[in-house]
């Protein structure tokens, strides 16, 4: 007998319908599997095996042959035990075909037949429904994935293959299954208002929630670069349906544990440490080409603490997806596109001793100039913002009121990005040739370019990119549409030049030097 | 020759050499920076915001500075050249740099110097007019630069044919009888004297006046150094007259250079069947102040006293009353923007917009997002 039964895998962020064929034939006793499996595929035999014999189901002494088609393509993960089971059982005539008729299945087996969740329910749920399905069986602690991406399609869940055998049969019905209970996922999350102080830095952080500018703080250790960075993703706003599911699948598919209502519904932050790997940060990885942490912050922030400390070949992969708003891994045998539109923001010590102040660091000039390689040039310009940030003074911290709460903050950013919609771009995308239509220069702010240029410390690239800071500065203020030069003023002080930072004790000491 | 023994001017000298050097990448490179830093940024390759700007503009840059610093000892030939011609390396922010250009909106990083530095301490007045002058035009710069130098002040000019040759010129007619010392800035190397004819008039500033270049010895003239060349005679000169000029000559680029510095330009009239006259008889009717005999220049230089001080004077403008406040409250500490907030109780933004005018005023030095407050005679003094 032959029993079809609709699964799925995961490749990057998508789901991959998968057939689980079964055939039970005659023959000499034997189990095959076909169709490329990986090792975790072919372990599924002794799991069903096991999982069937615990739950007091017999096991087919015939010839037993799956297919997983397509063939053609190689299939990894575990998410294909229960297809099996449910497939085998079928085949071998201890469940009704009708019972199973446009049922998709997707579950781990234990040995002892309890169904258990696998990464990616999501997408894979979601690559299922195209074929009208009237139902899909998922683990019970699934079944909230499983709904983001099923549709109209029912979701069903069980803990237990028995239990599930009986359901099929007709013996028992489904379980109810709860509704997890929404919880607002910003309550806790950290406020503005804590911050002390740093009035500049939170400056930077509104203009590049406002405008979707890259942001790099630089500053000395215990400065409070993390903290300012940590409360970006509350300023912005709530994520769009259509982005909420985005993010989600993402989430799913990396096995991310995803928040209690299912979805993602606010700007995520994700904050890899700096001995990360380039396929951690960028995707990839042998089997199933898993996202890499900036798709996992796709539509939030990507914080990359210690940037300097990071290996340059993962910062430097990190260009292309910042620039296309995607990443594109290709491997021998497939290649996939995620999705990866983060606002990255990122700290640095000036050099490796992490001094700050000009005259305060202690690093010989190679150090300081293997150090600042490691900050390629390219990816430093891909920071509209860049701002130092310093210790706050003892003042400060023992301020009793903080500064401006996230709310307050939002709705000004809020404000802008309004004006961003309407525009059709958020400022930090506006493309080079329309720089003119949307932030055309005032008189007083063409004296000022044109100053900054004649000095050498701006380039053709440099201006659009203080051109669309100076915008979104515009748009905070709410602004006409021309550039002023106090806005442009403004966005200057927002971009310094990093280099200039270690240049600062060359200065002091060659003060020293000649006093 | 060790390297302790290199001043840094040699490493400047060196880097001026280079291939596609041009002044404003130098200033690039030596800002924040001694000349040894920039001469190592070069060489190693370092990974540096100001080394990628100027690759993004000409990307086979870094490499081909590179190969010329590996393949030869550009910094030590540049400096024996130097001293064996004895060219004086006058880098920006040093010792013995001209005053008059330490606070210019884009000073020369550095200049190449023969002859005597004093020369410039004295009033000092440009003169520049066409190549292409007539008689009557070479007569009155001569009779200009005879009747400046026997008063004691110095003739700035270019060295070119025409009037610039013929203004010193009148320098060298009373140089016997004690007159002021004369200023060359020219757009070649100091030993590639160009043009041939004032081979004479060349030696001789080189020897009792001062020759001034942007280009380490050995530079051969090219168009572009010239208008270079006019930002420094601008930039060096408490007046400038225009003797003859016609209305597309590059003196009158010269006088551009002079206005934006708020150097006063004073023309003389000429014919208007003179084409070598249209340039000027057009910026007297544009308001520049007029030039009948040699005597109205010495009225001018009577009158404005604020470039003649040869003692280091302070040549920046004064912040409006409210930025002075803002730059009190710096003392002598590095502040970012977040200190300043916190010593003056203002708001970020006002205090952003103070700094930037601050900065672009020369009072205070941007090293990357700390701003330092800078003393009037530059960061190195």
């Amino acid at each position: 007998m032959l029993a079809t039964i609709p699964t799925a895998g995961v490749l990057g962020t998508t789901g991959q319908r998968i057939d689980v064929e079964v055939h039970v034939g005659p023959g000499l006793p034997g189990f095959s599997i076909v169709g490329l499996p990986d090792e975790a595929c072919r372990e599924s035999r002794d799991r069903v095996r096991a999982a069937m014999l615990s739950s007091g189901l017999p096991w087919p002494q015939k010839r037993i042959t799956v297919n997983l088609a397509p063939s053609g393509v190689r299939k990894s993960g575990i998410g294909l035990d229960l297809p099996l089971a449910v497939g085998l059982l079928v085949a071998a005539e201890m469940l009704p075909p009708s019972a199973v008729e446009s049922v998709g299945c997707i579950g781990e087996l234990g040995l002892d037949g309890t169904i258990r969740p696998v990464p990616g329910v999501a997408p894979m749920v979601a690559s299922m429904r195209a074929d009208d399905l009237r139902m899909v069986i998922v683990a019970r602690t699934s079944v909230t994935e499983a709904r983001v991406g099923a549709g109209s399609t029912a979701v069903r869940a069980t803990d237990d293959l028995r239990e599930l055998v009986a359901i099929l049969r007709g013996e028992s019905s489904w379980p109810i299954l709860p509704v997890d209970d929404v919880v607002d996922e910003r309550v806790g999350l950290p406020d503005l208002s804590d911050v002390r102080g740093q009035p500049w830095a939170r400056r930077g952080l509104e203009v590049a929630a406002a405008g979707g500018h890259h942001l790099l703080f630089v500053g000395p250790p215990g400065a409070g670069k993390t903290m300012l960075a940590e409360r970006l993703p509350g300023l912005l706003g709530p994520l769009s349906n259509e982005e909420a599911i985005e993010a989600t699948m993402i989430h799913s598919a990396a096995g991310v544990r995803l928040p209690s209502g299912g979805l993602v519904r606010y700007p995520p932050f994700r904050a890899p440490h700096h001995t990360s790997t380039a396929v951690a940060i960028i995707g990839g990885g042998t089997q199933n080409l898993r996202p890499g942490e900036i798709s996992l912050a796709h539509r939030g922030v990507l914080f990359l603490d210690e940037l300097g400390e990071f290996s340059p070949s993962v910062v430097d992969a990190l260009r292309q997806p910042l620039e296309d708003l995607q990443v594109r891994v290709s491997r021998a045998r497939s290649s996939v596109t995620m999705p990866a539109d983060a606002l990255v923001v990122a700290a640095t010590n000036p050099c490796p001793c992490g001094g700050g102040r000009p005259g305060d660091c202690l690093c010989s000039e190679v150090a300081k100039a293997r150090y600042l390689r490691r900050l390629s040039g390219p990816l430093l310009d891909r920071f509209d913002l860049r701002v130092a940030v310093s210790r706050p003074a003892i003042d400060e911290l023992m301020a009793v009121d903080g500064g401006e709460t996230t709310a307050l903050v939002r709705e000004r950013v809020d404000g802008a990005r309004r004006i961003a919609v309407d525009r059709g771009y958020l400022s930090a995308r506006i493309p080079v040739g329309e720089l003119d239509e949307w932030a055309p220069l005032s008189r007083g702010a063409q004296v000022l370019v044109r100053t900054e240029l004649e000095q050498g410390r701006l380039s053709g690239r440099g201006l659009h990119r203080i051109r669309r800071v100076a915008r979104t500065l515009a748009d905070l203020d709410n602004a006409g549409v021309e550039i002023e030069a106090e806005h442009l003023s403004l966005a200057l002080r927002l971009r310094v030049d990093v280099a200039a930072v270690s240049a600062g004790r060359s200065l002091t000491t060659a003060i020293g030097a000649l006093t | 020759m060790t390297a302790a023994a290199v001043p840094d001017e040699a490493f400047v000298a060196g880097l001026a050499r280079l291939d596609g050097m041009t002044s404003a990448r130098l200033r690039a490179l030596l800002r924040g920076r001694t000349g040894r830093q920039a001469w190592q940024a070069v060489v190693e390759d370092w990974a540096d915001e100001t080394l990628d700007r100027l690759a993004a503009a000409d990307p086979g840059l870094r490499a081909r500075w590179r190969m010329a610093t590996l393949t030869s000892d550009l910094v030590e030939a540049a400096w024996s050249d130097c001293r064996r011609l004895g060219v004086h390396v006058l880098v920006w922010g040093r010792p013995g740099y001209p005053v008059a250009l330490l606070h210019d909106p884009s000073p020369p990083p550095v200049l190449f110097a023969r002859g005597n530095l004093a020369t410039l301490d004295t009033r000092r007045v440009g003169i520049v007019g066409t190549r292409n002058a007539t008689p009557g035009g070479r007569r009155m710069a001569r009779a200009l630069g005879r009747e400046l130098a026997e008063a004691g002040v110095g003739v700035i000019s270019g060295l070119a044919r025409g009037i610039d040759g013929a203004a010193h010129m009148g320098v060298r007619d009373v140089a016997e009888i004690g007159g002021a010392g004369p200023v060359a800035v020219v757009g070649s190397g100091p030993d590639v004297v160009f043009p041939r004819e004032h081979c004479d008039l060349w030696e001789w500033i080189a020897s009792d006046g001062l020759l001034l270049t942007e280009h380490p010895p050995g530079t051969t003239p090219l168009p572009a150094h010239f208008p270079q060349r006019n930002r420094v005679i601008a930039g060096l000169s408490e007046l400038l007259v225009v003797v003859e000029s016609r209305s597309t000559g590059g003196s009158l680029i010269t006088v551009r250079e002079a206005i934006k510095r708020g150097v006063d330009v004073l023309a003389v009239p000429g014919s208007l069947m003179n084409r070598a006259s249209h340039g000027t008889n057009q910026l007297i009717a544009d308001g520049a102040r007029t030039v009948l005999e040699p005597s109205d220049v010495l009225i001018a230089l009577g009158l404005d006293t604020r470039r003649t001080s040869t003692l280091p004077f302070d040549p920046r403008v004064e912040p409006a009353p409210r930025d002075r406040l803002v730059l009190a409250a710096f003392g002598a500490d590095t502040l970012t923007i977040d200190e300043l907030v916190t010593r003056t109780g203002n708001d970020a933004i006002a205090s952003a917009l103070a700094v930037g005018r601050l900065e672009a005023g020369g009072w205070l030095l941007d090293i990357g997002g700390w701003y330092a407050p800078v003393d009037h005679l530059g960061p190195w003094s």
